[in-house]
Formats: structure tokens, sequence, C-alpha cells
């Protein structure tokens, strides 16, 4: 699959039986439908979770293209009053691309399913994580 | 199974000479009408050798074009051992030599077929999306339904019935067309003849128009008949194979139901390989029984589960009498009198846990066919790298380690 | 008169060796039809033979893997060691079918047991193991439905007429089916996957 920013070809990441794609070029994350099935365990709840989102006719944020379907996708709003982030959806419910910068805010604010299961995996899998890089910078020296 | 193949043979024999004489009556009347009286038999041995030309192409590399042309990618047993292991399994059962070379199709629509006019130069192909959501059971199940045509040597009927088929429709296109436009350009080259030759020349027109247009229908009917009758045959044989009618019925059903969009590289010539028709219409198992390359799936199933006494051909034509109210579709010379019994099923029902993943092995399954090189980084995160990756290292962005992409 | 006569004993002449001919002919063709069907009862019987060999040879492999697990086991072990060394040293083929009936039996029962260890089944060199032996007992089981089938294609040509005449002269005699003895091995042993 390829990137929607950068056209780069996304490197698929797998941790604990979850898959997302990611983008070397400009770190963007694309969250497959079917992979938030397995991350959230209920085909209703992730369904649901897809359908939440309000969507953002106002922005003037450049459309990003699914990668599935090749389709514009919407901006959705996610989070309430104050935490709220801006993120595209695929009107196909294909799944979810997160831009490199909105990761951060992911990752500090919004809450996007009930869980918290989407930020955690994300977190686990981004976040500056001090305890494996020491030890990884012990294993490279 | 020798004489289950020997009365296939003749029953494909009649319906193929058949259509051999609606291609042949067909070039005789174009031949009629284009050359005249006397130009009969010259049309006849147009059409002979457009058909065997034809034939000549299909039989040289029929098999390799076709799965060229679905996208199938051979497959080594460390790909996936349990598919390895249940084509080999049914191979010991059909008591075949050798074994088919085995493909997969990067396909998440589930569904099989098998090519190859002799046992001997056979292949299976099989979608991820089959591996994906069938069980062991099922799998040996459709795996035996594909054996079952191998042995039948159904995939050289259908290939030279589809051929045939093929011939005839271009017959009748081309005349078609070409009357078409003779017509509208010079009308004065029927009419400036004489007068009798003018009135003959129009009966023979309309003889050959007739005919070019039921022609393709007549052909199309027996080529499904041909197919349909096949189906069940195959289904009768892969029960035998394994002993286990419900494993092949049970896949039918997930196949059946399944809700994945409709196999992107089928066309219609190829729909009759496959273990279930690829094209999926609404209402489709309402559809007359005529123009279908495939038995409603549903019958099939109710006829694989019918048989409750045995697994034999012979159990198989009863549950087919007692399912759908016709008279055996098995020929009875093969009823030898064997008893067939039926074994129990070898796997409990997977939890959905397992389930999801088998996708995932499914998904990593069409990855490796399609190129794919994997990494584990010591963090534990594993990264899938697709062939055309440009840089040769990454950085986990776990960890932040560096690692090394491998070139193949 | 006598250019009649002549004419009829040649005529009569040509139709017996006619009939010779084509007696000939059949007695061919019904020979190598046996021989083809016996050599295909001996394929079936080698390919029972390699299947059963192939378990034998993965016996110790999935038993070494099982123990790092499985301590308190012994006897299950035991059991299944010594029906594999009664199979292997099985002289003829009624005790071949006897002993391998017996290893049959272990194994599932081994099967069933690794049902309590969660951690053994998690093991992928295992697990790769298991759907090796679950193949294998589909392979024994499924060579031998075809020995059988082929054992019994071939006892009813060489019982039916003609046929039965040209099994007579040429010496081909009725081969045994394949049975194994204990009744509950005649299924394919219940692997599961869970």
């Amino acid at each position: 699959m390829d990137c929607p920013v950068c056209k780069n070809a996304m490197v698929v990441l797998e941790l604990r039986g979850v898959e997302i794609d990611h983008c070397f070029g400009c770190g963007g994350i694309w969250l497959d439908a079917g992979e938030l099935d397995l991350l959230i365990d209920d085909v209703e709840k992730s369904a649901k979770l897809l359908d939440s989102f309000t969507i953002d006719t106002k922005c003037t944020e450049a459309k990003r293209k699914c990668p599935i379907c090749a389709k514009k996708m919407l901006k959705v709003v996610v989070g309430k009053d104050g935490h709220q982030l801006l993120i595209d959806s695929c009107k196909k419910k294909h799944g979810l691309w997160f831009d490199a910068g909105e990761l951060e805010d992911i990752l500090k604010r919004a809450k996007l399913d009930s869980d918290s299961k989407i930020q955690t995996l994300l977190a686990d899998m981004f976040a500056e994580n001090p305890q494996l890089s020491e030890t990884g910078n012990n294993q490279n020296q | 199974m020798w004489e289950l193949i020997r009365a296939n043979k003749r029953n494909s024999i009649i319906l193929m000479t058949l259509m051999a004489m609606v291609l042949l009556l067909l070039g005789f009347l174009i031949g009629l009408f284009i050359f005249g009286p006397e130009g009969g038999f010259f049309g006849l041995v147009i059409a002979t050798v457009i058909w065997l030309i034809l034939t000549l192409i299909s039989f040289s590399s029929g098999d390799q074009i076709f799965l060229a042309a679905s996208g199938a990618k051979p497959v080594t047993k460390d790909v996936n051992p349990q598919l390895f292991n249940v084509v080999e399994e049914m191979t010991i059962a059909a008591g075949m030599g050798k074994m088919p070379k085995i493909y997969i199709i990067a396909d998440p629509a589930p569904n099989a077929f098998a090519t190859g006019r002799k046992p001997e130069t056979s292949s299976i192909a099989v979608t991820a999306g089959l591996l994906g959501r069938l069980n062991r059971d099922e799998l040996q199940g459709v795996i035996a339904h594909e054996m079952s045509h191998i042995i039948n040597r159904d995939i050289l009927f259908v290939t030279m019935a589809g051929v045939m088929l093929g011939t005839i429709v271009l017959l009748s296109q081309i005349f078609l067309r070409g009357m078409f436009y003779s017509s509208m350009g010079s009308r004065r080259r029927y009419s400036s003849g004489g007068k009798g030759g003018g009135q003959a020349a129009i009966l023979f027109l309309i003889i050959a128009i007739i005919a070019a247009i039921l022609a393709p229908i007549m052909a199309q009917l027996l080529y499904f008949a041909l197919s349909r009758r096949r189906e069940y045959l195959a289904d009768a044989g892969g029960a035998r194979l394994t002993r286990y009618p419900e494993g092949l019925a049970s896949a039918l059903e997930k196949i059946a139901n399944d809700p994945s969009p409709q196999l992107a590289a089928a066309n219609k010539a190829s729909a009759p390989m496959y273990i279930v028709n690829p094209f999926k219409k609404k209402g489709q198992m309402k559809l007359s029984d005529l123009t279908s390359t495939h038995p409603p799936i549903s019958e099939r199933i109710r006829i694989l589960r019918n048989m409750t006494h045995g697994a034999s051909f012979k159990d198989y034509s009863d549950a087919y009498t007692s399912t759908t109210k016709h008279k055996t579709i098995v020929p009875v010379s093969s009823f030898t009198k064997e008893q067939v019994a039926i074994r129990q099923a070898s796997e409990k029902a997977k939890s959905q846990e397992l389930k999801s993943k088998q996708m995932r092995q499914v998904g990593d399954i069409m990855r490796v066919v399609n190129g794919f090189v994997f990494l584990s980084c010591v963090c534990g995160l594993k990264l899938k790298i697709p062939p055309n990756f440009k840089a040769s290292t990454v950085k986990c962005p776990r960890c932040k380690r560096t690692l090394e992409v491998p070139k193949q | 008169m006598l250019a009649g006569a002549a004419t009829i004993f040649l005529v009569v002449l040509i139709a017996i060796i006619a009939v010779l001919v084509l007696l000939i002919f059949a007695v061919i063709g019904i020979y190598n039809a046996l021989v083809r069907l016996r050599n295909q009862v001996d394929n079936a019987w080698s390919q029972i033979d390699v299947q059963l060999k192939r378990r034998h040879d993965l016996i110790p492999n999935l038993i070494e893997t099982a123990k790092g697990y499985m301590h308190h086991e012994r006897e299950t072990f035991e059991a299944i060691t010594n029906a594999r060394a009664a199979a292997m040293g099985a002289s003829n083929v009624a005790d071949a079918a006897k002993a391998e009936g017996a290893l049959g039996g272990a194994l599932s029962k081994f099967l069933l047991v690794v049902e309590n260890y969660p951690d053994l089944k998690a093991n992928q060199n295992f697990l790769s193991l298991q759907e090796e032996l679950t193949s294998t007992e589909n392979k024994i089981s499924f060579s031998r439905q075809n020995y059988n089938d082929q054992v019994l294609f071939f006892n009813n040509k060489i019982q039916m007429f003609p046929s039965n005449i040209i099994a007579g002269m040429f010496g081909f005699g009725k081969r045994d089916f394949f049975e194994i003895e204990n009744a509950a091995e005649r299924e394919v042993p219940k692997v599961s996957f869970n």
C-alpha cells in the first residue's frame, strides 16, 4: 500500500497481533478498519466508532485519498471540546489516517475509543520509551 | 473409480459430439451462403481449421495462461505446510502417482480451482481467503473436490468444450458482423446475380442468420450442462476421497456466505474451473438451472448433508435423488458394492481468537507470495517491508534501533 | 465340387485362425490389465509403508519437544516409544498391522494429554510437528483406504469371468485387505488445535 501523502511504499508494523501501516517518509499512520476490529475486539463497537466521528465540512486542509479505494477521505473531528483533533476517515469505512503531527496530540489528549486501545497501541509503537531504547543503545554499543 | 471415469468420458463425448455437430452445421450453412450451393463443404473445412488451431493453442499452454491470468503464485511447503500436507493426503487417497503443483492467489475471496490436462501435469490453486476461513477438514474437502476434477479428466473436457464454444461464438460473430457491414456497403452485389440465384441466396441468408443466432445459444446450453454435471461428480468424488461429506459441505457454506467482493481475476471463460461460481449475483440461487456453469450451492450442500449412510458414489447418488427428485447423476456402472463409512470430524470448532490469528497468517501468506520481507526487531515489533520499499535500512519506531533491510 | 469343398475348408480355416488371433489378443489384454491392477496394489502397499516409516521418524522429535513441557507423563512417552519399537520390529503384515494399530492408539492418547499443557500448544516447533503428525496419520489412513480399494478391484477382477481363467493360468492370487485390529483406530485420530 502506498502512503496517501508522499506516495512511498508503507511498511506494515505488527505488535501483539495488530497491524498498522506506517510511512517512513512522512511518519503518517494508516489504521485499517479490519485491524480496528481486531484491536477493539468487537465488530459492532468498532463500526460505531467509525460512525461516531463528526464530519468537518469547513476544513480547508488538503484532502487525502484513501490508500485502499483511492477516493477522497473525509476530515472528521474526534474527541470532546477542548481536546479536539482532525483526522482523515475513508468514506467507505476502509480505515483511518493520522498525519505525523497528529500523533502527539492523539497520545496526549484525544480520546478516540472508549477503552483507549488505539492510544495504548500507538503509544507503545511510537512514543519515546526510555526503557526500550536504552537497552537498545547498550546493545548497539 | 476407473469405471466412473469411463462413464464420464462417454457422457462428455456425447455432449461434445453434439457441440461439434452444431459447429460443423454452422460452418456448413455459412459456407453455403458465402460461396454458393457448392460452398457448404468449404465452410465446414474452415470451421474445423479454426477449431483445430484454437484447440492446439489452448492445449499447448492453456493452463499456464490461465494460472498467469489468475495471478496465482507457486508455493513451497514452508509457506503453508497444512495446505501442502492436505494436497499430499488427497494425492494418496486418489492413488495418483504425482502430486499436483500448488499455487496461491493473493485474493481475499475464498475460492479454488484445478488446471492441467493430465493428472501428471495438473495444478491446484487456492486463494488466500480460502486458507484463512476454512479449517483443516473443510480445506481437505475442497482439495478433494479439485482432485476429483483432476482424476475425472474434467479439465480436459471443460477446456475442449470451452474452446469449441469459443469457436462457435467466434464464427457466428464474424458472420453476423460481416453480414451487417456488407449489406450496408454493397447491396448490389447480391442482387446483380441471376434471379433464381438471388432467391436461393436469400433463403440461404435467412437459414445462415438463424443458425448463427441459435448455434451459440445451443452450444452454451450444452457447455453448461457438461460443466454442471461435472461439479456434482466432483462433489461425489470429494466426499468419497475424504470419507467426510460434511467437510466439503461446510466449506461450500462458508464460501457461499462470505461477504468478500467477487474474485478479481475470474472471467466468464474461466468461471467453470472454480469450485464455486466466482460471479456473485444477487439471487444467483434462483437463476435458471440452464444458464449457470455451477449447480446452486445450497443444493450441493443439501445433497452432501443428506449422505448419512456412507460416502460412496452410491450414497451420493441416493442423496442426490432424495434431494432433487431427479434421477441419478452418477453413472450406475460406478456402483461397486463397496461399503464406505463416514469418518468423524477431526477438529473442534475454532475460537474467535484463533480465527483472527488465522486471518493474520493469511495476510502474511499473501505478503510472502507478493515478495514482502519480514523483519523482527528485538523489542518485539514485527516489520513487514514491501518489495518496492527503497531504503536499505529502517529505524524501528518502537525502540529506535536501526535494522538492515535484506536485499532479495 | 472339389473346388467348392476346398473353398469351404479355406473359409473355416480362416475363421478358426481369426477366432484364435482374437482370443490371443483378448488374453494379452486381460493379462495386461491384471498386471496393471497388481502393480497398483503393490504401489498402494508401498505408499502405506512410506507413511508408516514417516510416523516412526517423527516420533523421537515429537517426544523430545514435548518432554521439556510435560514432566509428569513418563508413562505416555514410554507407551509410545515401546509401541514404536514393536511396530518397527514387526516381521509380517499381520504383526505390523497390530503394532501400528497400537502405536496409533498411543499417539491419539498422547494428543489428548497435550490438551492439558497450554504452553506446549503455544510452542511453534511443536505446532508444526503436530501438523506433520496429523497429516501423517491422515496419510496412513488414506493410503490404507486406497490400498483396500485397489485390492477390492483386483480381487473382483481375478474372481470374475473371463479374467479368472487368465488369473488362474498365470498364478495371480488374491490379496489381503489391510485391516487394523483396534476398531477405534479405523477413524483418523482426533487432533485438535485448540
